[in-house]
């Protein structure tokens, strides 16, 4: 009697404890994987900035100061100011809030598509599943800055004439705002970029955990499919989902500002980093301060993310348990 | 093997036309009515006599339905011909031919550049597995591979030319063997060094507990001979799997670099274009750099079973 009641909580606890070993182990691993540690700081600064940043900029992004024009960084404006007088520290922490945003809705929508693309070819199989990895390796075999040139340029002027009926129909002024046509080109060529990614990982994770022993034991046993797919199927694919997602995201702020680099992104009046690069490009022998602000920002975000992607792959993929 | 090679190019040319046509169709009912924008571009925000405007659009064909015209341009495409610049007039096969060599030099000396330098520095670190030296080299590849390209470029220009006055200012192109054409071509490598040198050496590491590499180890075969004879084609021939990704990437940088070196190029072509909306050559340089990655796809999925005999049944039953 008493060993029943020993041993029965003390199995169960060993239960609760292997089952939420998965993300125990994977986050000590992260947690001893310096690099990783280093780069999470950044990162968790970048999104601190992205929701707070009006709160913490000395000034609006927009002020203009025509007294300190192309004014090198000073006790006033710390890292100096723009040719129209604009505060450049101000306008970094803004541009992270573009950086932030762009980058999460974008990764959300390729992640949707990705995911219902992938799940159908991973599921049906056969011509679905051909069609799908067709059409992911004719997406993927463009260059991504030569489609946002080509999106851009061929759709800005049709969506713009169409914004500009919708208000002359329905004289709202949400139709007026021209900045949304350019988030939504940008949101498009991101999404269109990065779901193939997300639907070949999502299919490689199907087809590869339905036809493991546990989950033809369990098909066996008679468990029905949906406690499978939450037992077995989905815990298993959130690993390399998780280090997808987490190299996505930043995959799409580097390219949001490559887009704005070359003139396809979101345009002014909000900052975004690689417009601001690209402006300072044109006076950075004379202002380099202009060029180095934007541009030591994006490279601390960046090697940050990859730190910190590298990290996630270490802790979770099971492959690398073994060495 | 025969039908495996047909199964790749039917694969591939249907992925063409679809690109193809994708993109003529958006600049065909996007980018705007070309007869306008050339009488702006030539005459000013004059108004349009539009029967004027028509009776050029019947003579150059462009009132005939899409599928008609995008035949047409797909003929023409098959016979050599881009079609004409919208804005400058120019035949686009001039415009590309004139900066389509600039564009080629760089790609084709960054890959030579990065396999020379990559694949040894992933063999090392492979050889060095978990000690400083594979910390060093997978550390730096990491810390590259996140820096994008319109970042590392002007940060080298301030901190070379500001910083350290070592160099005269990088902009043009005065050919591939000038001091000009270094700073670019760093910049280029820097991008897509990573790829090569994380593939290379996970190469390295599942070769090394091979049968064979013990073998040949255990009957004394020096080291660098067991390199050269017994890893490096296992190793490598993995590596032509990235090439197409690779290409992809210098496709990119090199609209990059181009523009923040001012290179007169195929990128910045394509960027000066992008102002003006010259669809006509925004169209050709995208079906290009399609093509040139798909082609090589293609390629790289013929040789793949050719060179490794292993992967040759893996390869033509199921994909992946």
């Amino acid at each position: 009697m008493t060993t029943q009641e020993l041993s029965g909580p003390a199995t169960f606890s060993t239960v609760e404890a292997s089952r939420s070993n998965l993300w125990k182990d994977a986050l000590a691993r992260l947690a001893a994987n310096r690099l990783a540690v280093v780069g999470i700081i950044p990162i968790i600064l970048l999104f601190f900035i992205a929701i707070f940043g009006p709160y913490l900029t000395p000034y609006d992004f927009l002020a203009q100061d025509f007294t300190a024009r192309l004014a090198p960084p000073s006790s006033v404006h710390w890292l100096g100011t723009d040719e129209l007088g604009r505060d450049v520290f101000s306008r970094i922490l803004y541009g992270a809030r573009t950086a932030v945003s762009v980058g999460v809705i974008s990764t959300v929508i390729s992640l949707v598509v990705g995911i219902i693309m992938g799940s159908l070819a991973g599921y049906l199989g056969g011509r679905v599943d051909m069609m799908v990895v067709w059409l992911t390796d004719v997406t993927r075999s463009m260059p991504a800055l030569l489609l946002a040139i080509v999106i851009n340029l061929t759709l800005k002027v049709p969506l713009e004439a169409w914004l500009e009926q919708m208000y002359l129909q329905t004289k709202n002024t949400f139709f007026r705002q021209t900045m949304w046509v350019d988030l939504v080109l940008v949101f498009g060529a991101l999404a269109l970029i990065q779901w193939p990614g997300y639907a070949r990982l999502i299919r490689g994770q199907i087809l590869s955990i339905r036809s493991r022993n546990y989950v033809l034991a369990a098909r066996a046993l008679g468990m029905p499919t949906n406690r499978i797919l939450t037992r077995y199927v989905i815990p298993n694919a959130m690993g390399p989902l998780i280090v997808a997602v987490s190299a996505g995201l930043g995959g799409a702020m580097v390219l949001e500002s490559a887009f704005s680099f070359l003139g396809v992104g979101v345009q002014l009046p909000i900052p975004s980093w690689g417009k601001m690069i690209s402006d300072g490009l044109r006076l950075w022998q004379t202002h380099s301060y202009l060029l180095v602000g934007p541009a030591a920002m994006m490279a601390i975000i960046t090697v940050s993310f990859a730190w910190l992607g590298d990290g996630l792959n270490d802790a979770l993929n099971p492959r690398q348990w073994k060495e | 093997m025969g039908k495996y090679v047909a199964q790749r190019i039917v694969y591939w040319i249907p992925a063409l036309i679809l690109l193809a046509l994708a993109v003529y169709a958006m600049a065909f009912y996007g980018a705007g009515d070309p007869i306008k924008l050339m009488f702006l571009r030539e005459e000013g925000d004059v108004t349009y006599d539009a029967q004027r405007l028509d009776a050029i659009r019947r003579e150059k064909g462009l009132d005939r339905p899409f599928l008609v015209q995008f035949g047409e341009y797909t003929w023409h495409l098959l016979q050599g011909d881009l079609g004409m610049s919208v804005i400058s007039g120019r035949s686009v096969n001039d415009m590309v031919g004139a900066t389509a060599p600039v564009s080629f030099q760089i790609g084709i000396a960054t890959v030579f550049l990065v396999a020379i330098f990559g694949i040894p520095l992933g063999i090392i670190a492979g050889l060095h597995h978990n000690e400083w030296l594979d910390n060093l080299i997978l550390g730096s590849a990491l810390f590259i591979s996140g820096v994008p390209s319109y970042v590392v470029g002007p940060m080298l220009m301030v901190f070379l030319v500001l910083g350290l006055g070592v160099m005269n200012v990088p902009y043009g192109w005065d050919g591939l063997f000038s001091t000009k054409a270094i700073l670019p071509l760093f910049v280029m490598v820097f991008g897509s060094i990573a790829i090569i040198i994380r593939q290379t050496r996970s190469g390295m590491l599942e070769v090394l507990s091979e049968d064979y590499v013990r073998t040949a180890r255990a009957k004394g075969v020096p080291e660098f001979m067991v390199i050269i004879r017994h890893m490096l084609r296992p190793v490598l021939t993995p590596v032509l799997t990235v090439l197409g990704q690779m290409l992809i990437g210098i496709v990119n940088g090199a609209i990059i670099v181009e523009k923040v070196f001012g290179i007169p190029g195929l990128g910045r072509l394509t960027i000066d274009f992008t102002y003006g909306v010259d669809y006509p050559v925004i169209v050709a340089i995208t079906l290009i750099g399609a093509f040139l990655v798909m082609a090589l796809n293609l390629l790289v999925d013929i040789t793949y079973p050719l060179l490794d005999p292993r992967a040759a049944q893996a390869m033509t039953g199921v994909e992946e």
